[in-house]
């Protein structure tokens, strides 16, 4: 197993290229004369034999992560599954529900719709991480304080996406959390309150 | 005294576990050595699997067995509260699209999930009947259901319809609509010789235990559900389903534990749904609009191996004072996957009984809200005796108030703003609550341990409703001692008996043992520091002892004072006591107003404003009681506007199985909500003054939406959801 690079931070057009040409080899069920074909697109020492897995270091809340995987393991499931960061939540591992909303380089990311192999490099937080301590995040201490969850199927990917929501600058106004926190359905329906949590939340994190 | 905690706003206890992700959903547990699970599910709805092919699954990586009708042994298929009258892989016959056929066992998720879409299975397919549209039968009414008939008569309905002076005649519709947990379900399954440990999304683990006891022919005592959080049930994770029982009899045969999730597509035809739903009404009343007949007859979709009907009738038939009733509840089969239970079943029926009562105030000229108080009842119309501590009345009230309904636009049409028609609409919401089963009856236990906290034990669940902090509040109240020094342990079949998390019951059933728990636990406790000579409260007699703060006092000096602490230390063993007790069903009831603006030229409509006021009794928790009204407002705001499931006419296939194409209401289709509650402590209630209510806030939303949309545009919608091709 050649050993996988390890890219610039964030991603560039080439990993993504890359990472998807690998992906279409390994996970496409294809006769030998076509995986050739595949196999020929990738560029690169980080390419990866269909049905192989590969070693790689993910960066997890702030520690070196080392997991084996196949190409097509969504970041999602090398959390779960993997890693057991099962505070990440898959709710329909189609980019549809944001359950398993985490922080990629700062920026809120469906985890079901990237690939692990992808995320090399990349600095990843997830709800665990969130904490300073004992210390809740304020958007989890706000959470908390107006009941902006019922089950908590959803609530990770909501904080996450608070989080992030915030830091964006798109907390303005009731109106704008409403907007830009709808990637994130909650079938409880608690959305009331998590527009006031991050209202709340965005006064405290500015001040 | 302390301050009461039950009836306040306390915060989930279980807040910061679900805020961190360290609450451990029954797909999180760690099960070391644990097979993925995937179900390969029939493209066709119905014939028959003539051959199966595993041979390509089984050469993919990682594959360790792929199990189909051939290799599963025979089981028993269960009753209520399995809801599908068969169990798949025990034959060959396809009844519904997206029925498993085999079962593919896999180390990585991913190898069984590409193993599972290898598996070749060749159909006797025969063309399907995808609707209920398309049936060739009649519909037909099936047995009673648990015991009740689907047809009831009340008078002469039929000869008062005809001789009414005012008459309202109507069909209202529904399509079928999927609960959509964000928690898929999962189910792991771990064999140590006959005994069976089960992480289930259950909303009940004691069904989940009867229901696998029955199946496999085991006695319950050696079957463990687990269930400690639920990502949300809303009914779906109520009834047992094919999934669970395949990967218990996956687990078995493989000899190594198994887990399996369901794909949000699989959970469309794999864990029930509300039926697609017909409802034709005729209402007689005479001029000042006194209901004098109500004849109705429903039609909901049945599948071709289950006929109970899930979309009942209850407020046709008993929610206002009408002397001649006569409902009929009908059902027709296509080849679809079984109907169940969804979060207020009375919903879709309700719906048309709200809407005729609006479209019967329109025509005799009455405020829809006297309407509805005119024919008010204050006595069971099925039993005739007195419903006990029924407050309907001050919600009208309260609500209406709050609205400002008595500044409404006489005429519909009347308001515009802007674009936008604005209109106002109301609705009376009901539900009937469940009652725990008799036997075994419904207990709990509370343990004081030498630290002097509680726990609290029961086999009930927290499907993000408040259990776990309601009873806390409970204990806490009962013992005296401060709330975070009680522990709830719930979610685990193995705990004293509780029924399921369903039919609003949860409160309404658990409290009540869990009360008397606590205050045997705080009496046996009292007996032992006045017995105890090392007590300053020796001799002391019992009831002259209160309790505070986790401390115990002589009620006239409270200077003679001892701890839960120092007793249960002194004792030198923890004091345990249990307590049962039954509680009575009921009806929980509320108002709901509505704002609507319908733009004019697009014909989309957004809820703007909403006002609540329920009467469930006394309220346990203002917080999690308002969570509860806020998403049956969201939930009667999907049900009105946007949630329908489509089946393909021609394969009866589901075609939008998934949150892109079945649409859940978001974040910015969320309204304020403003809910007030009458909280007056019912006397018949068995649960500290507190009736179920969890259920109750949907059941009117829908038609205070569309009555709303009619006083906004003139235009009467009778089919939900109310799309904007029906506006245009």
């Amino acid at each position: 197993m050649p050993e996988p690079s390890r890219p610039a931070r964030g991603h560039t057009r080439r990993t993504v290229l890359k990472s998807t040409a690998v992906t279409a080899a390994s996970t496409a069920f294809l006769p030998v004369a076509a995986h050739a074909e595949a196999e020929a697109n990738v560029v690169g020492p980080s390419a990866i034999a269909p049905g192989e897995s590969a070693e790689i270091t993910l960066s997890v809340n702030g520690r070196d992560r080392v997991l084996t995987v196949e190409p097509r393991v969504t970041l999602l499931d090398a959390l779960r599954e993997r890693l057991g960061l099962t505070g990440t939540k898959k709710g329909c591992d189609r980019g549809e529900c944001g359950a398993c909303t985490v922080l990629v380089d700062g920026e809120r990311v469906k985890s079901c719709l990237t690939l692990a192999v992808m995320r090399q490099g990349s600095d990843i937080t997830t709800v665990e991480g969130l904490a300073d301590g004992d210390r809740l995040h304020p958007v989890q201490e706000a959470f908390i304080r107006h009941d902006a969850f019922q089950c908590g199927a959803c609530t990770s990917g909501q904080v996450m996406s608070a989080v992030a929501c915030i830091r964006e600058g798109h907390a303005g106004s009731p109106a704008e959390i409403r907007e830009w926190m709808s990637g994130n359905l909650c079938r409880c329906a608690c959305y009331q309150n998590i527009v006031d949590a991050v209202a709340d939340a965005a006064r405290e994190v500015r001040r | 005294m302390n301050v009461e905690l039950v009836g306040r706003p306390v915060a989930r206890v279980d807040g910061r576990a679900k805020v961190t992700g360290a609450a451990r959903y029954p797909a999180d547990d760690p099960v070391p050595g644990a097979l993925h699970g995937f179900l390969v599910t029939s493209t066709v709805a119905r014939g028959e699997v003539v051959r199966i092919d595993p041979s390509q699954a089984l050469a993919h990586p990682g594959v360790v067995a792929v199990y189909t009708h051939a290799d599963l042994p025979r089981l028993t298929v269960p009753t209520f509260p399995y809801i599908k009258g068969f169990i798949p892989l025990q034959g060959t016959a396809v009844h519904h699209a997206g029925q498993p056929v085999a079962i593919v066992l896999a180390t990585t998720l991913e190898q069984a999930r590409e193993a599972a879409n290898l598996v070749r299975v060749d159909y006797r397919a025969e063309p399907p009947t995808a609707s209920m549209d398309d049936a060739t039968e009649p519909p037909h009414l099936p047995l009673p259901f648990r015991g009740r008939p689907n047809e009831i008569t009340r008078g002469d309905a039929a000869a008062a319809w005809e001789a009414a002076e005012v008459r309202v005649e109507a069909r209202y519709s529904s399509p079928t609509r999927h609960h959509n947990p964000i928690e898929p379900h999962a189910t792991t399954a771990q064999w140590e010789g006959d005994r069976l440990t089960v992480h289930e999304t259950a909303q009940g683990v004691n069904l989940t235990r009867s229901v696998l006891s029955t199946a496999f022919g085991l006695p319950p005592d050696r079957i463990r559900v687990l269930a400690p959080f639920l990502g949300g049930g809303f009914g779906a994770k109520g009834p047992v389903w094919p999934h669970t029982i395949l990967t218990v009899a996956a687990a078995r045969l493989a000899g190594r534990p198994v887990r399996l999730v369901l794909t949000r597509a699989q959970m469309f035809t794999l864990t029930g749904h509300r039926a697609e739903f017909r409802q034709h009404l005729r209402i007689g009343a005479t001029r000042q609009g006194k209901l004098t007949a109500l004849v109705e007859t429903t039609t909901a979709q049945l599948s071709r191996t289950e006929e109970s009907i899930f979309n009942e009738s209850d407020s046709s038939s008993t929610l206002y004072d009408c002397p001649n009733v006569h409902v009929r509840q009908e059902g027709v089969p296509p080849d679809l996957a079984s109907s169940s239970y969804m979060r207020s079943p009375e919903t879709t029926a309700h719906f048309g009984l709200e809407t005729a009562l609006d479209e019967l105030a329109w025509q005799v000229g009455v405020d829809p809200v006297e309407l509805r108080k005119l024919n008010h009842t204050a006595v069971d119309q099925e039993t005739g005796s007195p419903i006990a501590g029924k407050r309907l009345l001050d919600c009208y009230r309260i609500a209406a108030e709050a609205f400002g309904w008595s500044r409404r636009a006489p005429r519909p049409g009347a308001t515009q703003d802007g674009d936008e028609h604005v209109g106002w609409g109301m609705a009376t919401e009901a539900h009937t609550f469940a009652a725990a089963p008799a036997d075994p009856p419904v207990t709990a236990s509370v343990t004081v341990g030498a630290d002097g906290r509680a726990v609290v034990r029961i086999a009930t669940q927290d499907i993000g409703t408040g259990t776990y902090t309601v009873i806390g509040q409970v204990v806490a109240d009962a013992m005296g001692v401060p709330l975070d020094a009680v522990t709830a342990v719930i979610g685990d079949s193995a705990l004293p008996y509780a029924g399921v998390s369903a039919g609003s019951a949860t409160i309404a059933s658990v409290t009540g043992p869990v009360d008397r728990a606590a205050r045997a636990a705080r009496d046996a406790v009292v007996a032992l520091a006045v017995a105890d000579p090392r007590s300053p409260l020796a001799g002391v007699p019992a009831d002259e002892v209160v309790t505070a703060h986790g401390h115990l006092f002589h009620v006239r000096d409270r200077a003679r004072r001892d701890s839960y602490r120092a007793v249960v230390g002194r004792h030198g063993a923890p004091v345990e006591t249990t307590g049962s007790l039954r509680n009575t069903p009921g009806h929980s009831y509320g108002a709901v107003f509505v704002e609507v603006r319908v733009h004019a030229r697009l014909g989309s409509v957004r809820v703007t404003r909403v006002v609540t006021a329920h009467d469930m009794g006394r309220v346990m928790n203002r917080r999690t009681a308002r969570g509860q009204v806020l998403g049956g407002v969201t939930w009667g705001i999907g049900h009105a506007l946007m949630e329908h499931t489509v089946h393909d006419r021609h394969t009866a296939r589901v075609v939008n199985a998934n949150l892109s194409g079945y649409l859940v209401p978001v974040c910015a289709d969320a309204p304020a909500v403003e809910s007030h509650f009458v909280d007056h402590p019912d006397p018949a209630s068995t649960a500290l003054g507190a009736r179920g209510f969890g259920e109750t806030p949907i059941t009117g939303v829908p038609a205070a939406i569309g009555n709303a949309v009619y006083h906004a545009t003139g235009r009467r919608v009778r089919d939900l959801p109310i799309t904007r091709d029906k506006l245009l």
